[in-house]
C-alpha cells in the first residue's frame, strides 16, 4: 500500500540524501532575501517535515520531481514567514487547536507527560497513526505474535493514554482553581 | 474484542470521519445522553492530536541528527564550504 515506505532506505538516507541535493538551493533562495544560515535551516528543517509527512507517509503523487517539490515548499514556507513578519514560526503553533482554551494544561505539557507515563503506548501509536506502517510491520517491530493482537493493543494503548490526557487535566484543574 | 475496545473502535471511526450516516446520529444521541461517552470521545481526540504532535517531535530530532552530521562529520567538508559561501557577503 505504501510503495515509498516500504522502500529499504532509512530515514537518515532519505533526509541525508534530500539535505545534500536540496540544501543548497534552498539555502540560496533564503539567503537572496536576506536569510540568515540558521532561518535557512530551520525553513528547511520544517519543510521536511511536510514533505515527510505528504509524501512519504500520504503518499501524495507529485507533478514534479520530489526535490522539486521540497523546493517549493520551503519557498512557500519561507514567504510565508517573511509576510508574517516573523522569523521562527513553528509547524507546532498552525497545529494545535486546542490551546485557547485557558483552564486546560498546554499540549505541550501534557505530551511531556504522556512521554513519561506511556512511552512504549505512545512508540506504538506513532507507528500507527503517524507512520502509519503497515500492520504486520508493526505488529514485527513491536513484538506482537499476530496482527490481531497488535491491533488489541492499540485499543488498549488508546485507552491507556485517553486516561492519562484525562489525570492530567484533573491535576491542572486542582492548580489553578 | 472487549467491550471496552469496540467501544474504543468506534469512537475512533466516528472522529475519523468513516462512519455511515445512522451510526453517527446514533452515537452523537448516545453522547447527549451520557456524558461519560462524551468526555471518552474528547479525550479520544487529544490522544490523536498528541500522537501527532509526538511524531512530529520524534521527525524533528530525526532531521537535526542528520544536520548535525552534515555540519560537523569530516566526509561533509565540500557540502558545507558549498553552503557557507552562500551566507559569505
Amino acid at each position: 500500500m505504501n510503495s515509498k515506505q516500504q522502500n529499504p532506505k532509512s530515514k537518515e538516507e532519505l533526509f541525508t540524501s534530500l539535505y545534500l541535493e536540496v540544501f543548497p538551493a534552498a539555502a540560496a533562495l533564503v539567503s537572496k532575501n536576506g536569510g540568515s544560515f540558521d532561518q535557512a535551516s530551520d525553513v528547511f528543517q520544517e519543510a521536511l517535515i511536510c514533505y515527510y509527512e505528504q509524501v512519504i507517509i500520504g503518499n501524495k503523487i507529485t507533478e514534479i520531481s520530489d526535490k522539486a517539490y521540497l523546493l517549493g515548499i520551503t519557498r512557500n514556507l519561507w514567504y510565508q514567514q517573511m509576510r508574517m513578519g516573523r522569523e521562527h514560526e513553528s509547524l507546532e503553533v498552525v497545529t494545535q487547536l486546542s490551546e485557547t482554551q485557558p483552564t486546560l494544561p498546554s499540549p505541550h505539557r501534557i505530551l511531556r507527560f504522556l512521554e513519561t507515563a506511556g512511552k512504549k503506548c505512545m512508540d506504538m501509536l506513532q507507528a500507527f497513526y503517524y507512520d502509519q506502517l503497515p500492520l504486520e510491520k508493526i505488529a514485527n517491530r513491536f513484538g506482537f505474535g499476530s496482527t490481531r493482537s497488535a491491533t488489541v493493543q492499540k485499543y488498549k494503548c488508546l485507552e491507556k493514554m485517553r486516561q492519562e490526557v484525562s489525570k492530567q487535566e484533573l491535576t491542572y484543574a486542582d492548580f489553578t482553581d | 474484542m472487549r467491550t471496552s475496545l469496540t467501544e474504543t473502535q468506534t469512537i475512533e471511526k466516528y472522529l475519523f470521519g468513516r462512519m455511515s450516516n445512522e451510526d453517527r446520529l446514533l452515537l452523537e444521541t448516545k453522547m447527549t445522553l451520557n456524558p461519560e461517552l462524551e468526555e471518552k470521545v474528547y479525550l479520544q481526540r487529544q490522544v490523536y492530536e498528541q500522537v501527532k504532535a509526538y511524531g512530529r517531535k520524534q521527525l524533528s530530532a530525526d532531521i537535526q541528527a542528520v544536520h548535525h552530521q552534515l555540519f560537523t562529520a569530516p566526509q561533509y567538508r565540500g557540502f558545507r564550504q558549498r553552503v557557507m559561501a552562500i551566507f559569505k557577503t
